[in-house]
């Protein structure tokens, strides 16, 4: 009780109340999300925008963290310790972890992954937060673009998909660029706005004017001193500019190639006028992160300094050409050699859109890197929490002595919230639902839920699957944070009335 | 060397900065006006330094500022973040496109506009469609200003105002360096600021540095640090000029001891690590700035952030004036302004040379006193008082370095004093000064004197006349108002300086003497604190070591092994 030595006026909420408060807390959370469950669910359009760096499965976990406060509460107000209800959920949490390792679905994933299943596991998240058409018009761009960057025997770099926006047009005009697009553009009007065939030189070396402590200038009382250390900075620059040139010069010479300078630091006027006049295409402060990726497109490597510049360090793409919309400018680099890298362009008519489906594109890259990794998929549309709650109850409980089962049995009715919120928000019965899904899992046919008729499909022929990843995260952490919940003592709050009628 | 950056962090910062720019945009409209006065018609001041041109999607050309600024979601008020002028279809209710099925919105009412913004918004109408006036706008604003948004006159750029996601208006948990760092360190909220940064340095042809506010009092400080790192990282040698900032409020809220320790604790770690990411660091912010020297002609309320950040931007727009002055050739002399240095050169002047001392104190005069008359035997140097807190008077340095700028002075009978004239006029006064003189000094100077506009509070006190003339031999004229405001006094002249001197010395020792008690001694009480902070104990005494080097720096002398300072 030290707590309350250091605050006498902390507030101690006793072991019920605080338990109560808790299963209320999750039950309130569970209201809120379980209407945005599947492709049928309400979006929540709120005036704050969401922080959501979770990934895909979170709306899954929190109603299923609800459910099973839910369904312990039934048991606790009937007089039951939660302690027994935790060590019941232990229990169900291993054996469904199990019987989800016999469930899932491998896939094999050999030089070429069978992009059939890739496309169906994209598909089964992008609906769940775009409408159909544009769902599968996304399905193959995020798809092809995971398969992109993907290299043998290395972790797939989601970072390598660039995801860029414009604000402009309609929400289909998103599509995928097999190479890169720059925010930016050339800062000189005599710079060519199309190029193609060029040879591209990726660097980060300051091509401007900078004071440096020695020529700051200011305590030179005689003037022409001054002057010629300014004029010297300035022709260490123009050196620095010349050697570009001579490269450029080295390679194009005698053919239709074009040369283009993406650099990381700046370019300042007199560097553009030099660059322009050689015919060659400069681009300034391009982002850190573009550094890595034209190289891993348009080949040759960043290079940090001029002084050893060979024809090696160059990359090559096809075409170039600047876009230009009111005052923003996006560079185009495609055509290029081997598309490591790739970018995905969403155009939509305003933030909201270009957010939604930025999030959507988010989780679909990481649904088809997440099959990959895993070799496996799991049947949606509710067909696994079926199967698992029938395993539970039918194999599992029977094995378990005394109050535990009623933790399993918690835990395996809390497991169908998944099909029954699925049918909820498609304004079907549940309890009808729930049956004939049931029904016919234990005529040994796993199916899910159609919900647009609420009949029985089969997740496999209509390609409906989740993430085997996420589904184990769920099963994993959803009963650890309930535990939590019903195990906690005491609520101890200072500063606040917690009791207060609400 | 030409454009500059700016950066405004955190709520006083934002409340600064509004007002900073609310005098570029009137310097812009008075340059614009026949019917100014001609030292607004000449000024030879570059104003592309600070804005940037631009054109929306549809054409329309816009000058905006270049700026970023980053303050807790839900500060904006009134004002969309991206700005006014390119949303075209600004319809949110056009609908979901992304999605057929169900759609609940939860949409909260855009907040009222006030006086003011009705009438810059609808053409001097409220939206009855009466006319509003100057009387009513300055009142509305004396007494309601919430938001810094409240009184801005400017337009922004879509990509200058960032709110930090995620942080509702709650100061009182947001209040340490830790959680700052925290908060951008996770997610993309930083790579965001960061990507905006690169938008306004990517069209700079040749920036001349950055300028920094960041109001240090609490959580912004580790966003800040977090900014500043990245800055150092992908843009090394441009200079960063900061200024600290603090408003009267956030020093009255130390309730109990724990809370006055950890406030302490963030002093120390915030100063030691924004000083160590930028080339000048500048504090500012007095305790109680109404009743301060500095006060001597002004009449406010430190209460109010309205009336008091409305003081630190006019020193800042000084202080600011010399980057945009036009460079004459070595021997050509503007009659308009002389003595204009970038701010890489000033940064070098004050911190590069001799001691190497980074942080500066800010003094302001406000106004200063007619420069001609006999009244004053010291008009200048007498009149400057610090912005800076906790810094000692008196101080006699022989290697102090300052550098001055005066801009808009007036001579006996409001006559306007040439260049030369306030030249001469600082001269002797270093030369009959009774203290010692610094040991290099430099000064600028500008015809052209602070615009006041219109939502510009009324903390001008009735000796103040309309063209920030000081009233001293007139009697006052009774009924007239005790406070003038925008409406009473048109412009005034300002003088401000930025000095290097060991009067600095308090500043410095007191976080030393803070860290050194409650981080580093064996048991102290903040170790825990700072450790949650994500301080190790390397990198606590790291900071020990930093604030110490800066205190030795300017005081070899003095021991400072021993920790007996408080």
């Amino acid at each position: 009780m030290s707590l309350r030595v250091l605050n006498p006026n902390a507030e101690v909420l006793n072991k019920s109340a605080a338990l109560h408060m808790n299963i209320n807390a999750a039950k309130g959370l569970q209201d809120v999300l379980k209407s945005n469950l599947g492709p049928k669910g309400t979006i929540k359009m709120t005036a704050v925008a969401q922080d959501d760096t979770s990934g895909d499965g979170t709306t899954s976990t929190v109603i299923f963290i609800g459910e099973l406060m839910k369904q312990s509460e039934r048991y606790i107000d009937e007089g039951m310790h939660p302690r027994v209800l935790v060590d019941g959920f232990e229990i169900a949490k291993r054996a469904t972890l199990q019987f989800l390792e016999k469930f899932k679905t491998p896939v094999v994933m050999g030089e070429e992954p069978d992009k059939e299943i890739l496309k169906m596991v994209a598909r089964t998240t992008l609906r769940t937060k775009l409408y159909e058409a544009l769902a599968d018009q996304l399905t193959d761009i995020v798809v092809n673009a995971v398969l992109c960057v993907r290299k043998p025997e290395e972790a797939i770099d989601l970072f390598m998909v660039e995801i860029m926006h414009m604000r402009h047009k309609f929400d289909v005009d998103t599509r995928l660029v097999e190479g890169l697009v720059l925010d930016h553009g050339s800062r000189h009007p005599d710079m060519k706005r199309h190029a193609e065939n060029c040879y591209i030189l990726t660097c980060n070396v300051s091509l401007e004017y900078e004071k440096s402590e020695i020529n700051a200038g200011f305590f030179y009382s005689n003037a022409e001193q001054r002057e010629a250390m300014v004029a010297a900075e300035r022709r260490s620059v123009d050196e620095r500019v010349k050697k570009i040139i001579e490269l450029k010069n080295k390679v194009c010479d005698g053919t239709d190639n074009n040369f283009v300078v993406i650099n990381q630091k700046g370019i300042d006027p007199p560097s553009l006028d030099l660059l322009a006049r050689a015919g060659i295409v400069a681009l300034r402060r391009a982002k850190r992160r573009n550094m890595e990726r034209l190289v891993l497109a348009c080949g040759g490597e960043a290079v940090n300094s001029v002084d050893d510049l060979t024809p090696d360090c160059l990359g090559w793409a096809g075409l170039v050409y600047e876009h230009v919309l009111g005052e923003e400018k996006y560079t185009f680099v495609e055509k290029v050699k081997h598309p490591h890298s790739c970018t995905i362009l969403i155009k939509g008519p305003n933030d909201h859109t270009i957010a939604q489906i930025k999030d959507a594109v988010r989780d679909g890259l990481r649904s088809v890197k997440n099959t990959i990794e895993d070799e496996a998929v799991v049947l949606g549309a509710g067909a696994f929490e079926v199967a698992a709650r029938q395993h539970l109850i039918n194999e599992v409980k029977k094995t378990v002595k005394g109050r535990a089962q009623l933790g399993i049995q918690a835990f395996a009715d809390a497991l169908l919230v998944v099909p029954k919120t699925l049918a909820e928000n498609s304004g079907l019965d549940t309890q009808d639902v729930i049956i004939s899904l049931t029904g016919e899992h234990d005529k040994g046919n796993i199916v899910g839920l159609n919900q647009h008729t609420g009949e029985p499909i089969d997740p496999q022929m209509e390609g409906i699957f989740d993430n085997y990843a996420v589904k184990r995260q769920i099963i994993n952490s959803g009963p650890v944070i309930a535990s939590q919940l019903l195990l906690v003592d005491e609520v101890i709050r200072a500063g606040r009335n917690m009791r207060k009628p609400t | 060397m030409k454009e500059l950056v700016t950066f405004q962090v955190g709520s006083y910062a934002n409340f600064i900065g509004s007002h900073f720019w609310n005098f570029q945009d009137e310097l812009l409209g008075l340059h614009e006006d026949p019917q100014a006065h001609s030292v607004f018609k000449n000024q030879n001041l570059d104003m592309d330094v600070l804005y940037r041109t631009g054109e929306t999607q549809q054409g329309m050309p816009t000058y905006t500022p270049r700026l970023i600024s980053v303050d807790f979601q839900g500060s904006l008020g009134s004002m969309s973040s991206r700005g006014s002028l390119y949303n075209h279809n600004p319809s949110p209710s056009s609908g979901v496109a992304t999605w057929t099925g169900n759609v609940s919105t939860q949409a909260s009412e855009p907040r009222k506009k006030n006086l003011f913004l009705q009438r810059l918004y609808n053409e001097g109408q409220d939206i009855n469609g009466s006319e509003i006036l100057d009387t009513d706008v300055v009142k509305s604003l004396e007494d309601g200003v919430q938001f810094w948004t409240d009184f801005s006159k400017v337009h922004y750029h879509p990509q200058s105002l960032f709110e930090l996601n995620g942080l509702w208006m709650d100061p009182q948990e947001f209040n340490n360096y830790g959680i700052g760092r925290h908060t951008v360190s996770e997610g993309l909220q930083g790579d965001e600021i960061n990507e905006r940064l690169r938008f306004f340095m990517e069209e700079c042809d040749h920036v001349q540095g950055i300028q920094f506010m960041v109001d240090d009092s609490g959580g912004f400080s580790g966003v800040a640090a977090s900014l500043l790192e990245n800055i150092e990282d992908e843009y090394t040698n441009v200079p960063v000029l900061l200024f600290s900032v603090r408003s009267p409020n956030s020093y009255n809220n130390l309730t109990s001891r724990k809370v006055s320790i950890t406030s302490k604790l963030h002093d120390a770690v915030s100063f030691s690590a924004l000083s160590s990411l930028c080339k000048l660091i500048v504090p500012v912010g007095l305790p109680s700035l109404s009743e301060s020297r500095v006060s001597q002609y002004l009449s406010l309320e430190n209460e109010k952030l309205y009336q008091s950040s409305a003081v630190y931007a006019s020193a800042l727009h000084s202080i600011n004036l010399p980057f945009r002055m036009k460079k004459m050739g070595p021997t050509g002399e503007s009659s308009n302004e002389s003595g204009a240095v970038d701010l890489y050169e000033c940064i070098q002047m004050l911190a590069g040379q001799g001691r190497q001392n980074t942080v500066a104190i800010l003094d302001a005069a406000m106004p200063p006193p007619s420069m001609t008359g006999r009244r004053f035997q010291q008009p200048l140097l007498g009149n400057l008082h610090p912005l800076t807190p906790e810094t000692a008077h008196d101080v006699d340095d022989l290697q102090a370095i300052e550098s001055m700028i005066v801009h808009g002075a007036l001579g006996a009978g409001e006559q306007e004093v040439s260049v030369s004239q306030v030249r001469e006029a600082v001269e002797t006064e270093y030369e009959n000064t009774s203290s010692t003189r610094p040991r290099f000094s430099h000064l600028s100077v500008s015809r052209c004197p602070l615009p006041i506009p219109l939502p510009f509070p009324s903390i001008f006190n009735n000796l103040v006349s309309q063209r920030g003339d000081l009233l001293l031999n007139s009697p006052i004229v009774s009924g007239s108002p005790s406070r003038k405001g925008p409406l009473e006094v048109h412009s005034i002249p300002m003088a401000a300086r930025l000095r290097s001197t060991t009067a600095v010395l308090p500043f410095l020792e007191n976080r030393l003497g803070y860290i050194r008690k409650f981080g580093i001694e064996r048991g102290s009480i903040g170790a825990s604190v700072l450790t949650s902070w994500g301080f190790g104990r390397e990198e606590i005494e790291d900071i020990g070591e930093n604030l110490s080097k800066m205190v030795s720096a300017l005081n070899p002398q003095q021991d400072y092994s021993s920790d007996d300072s408080d």
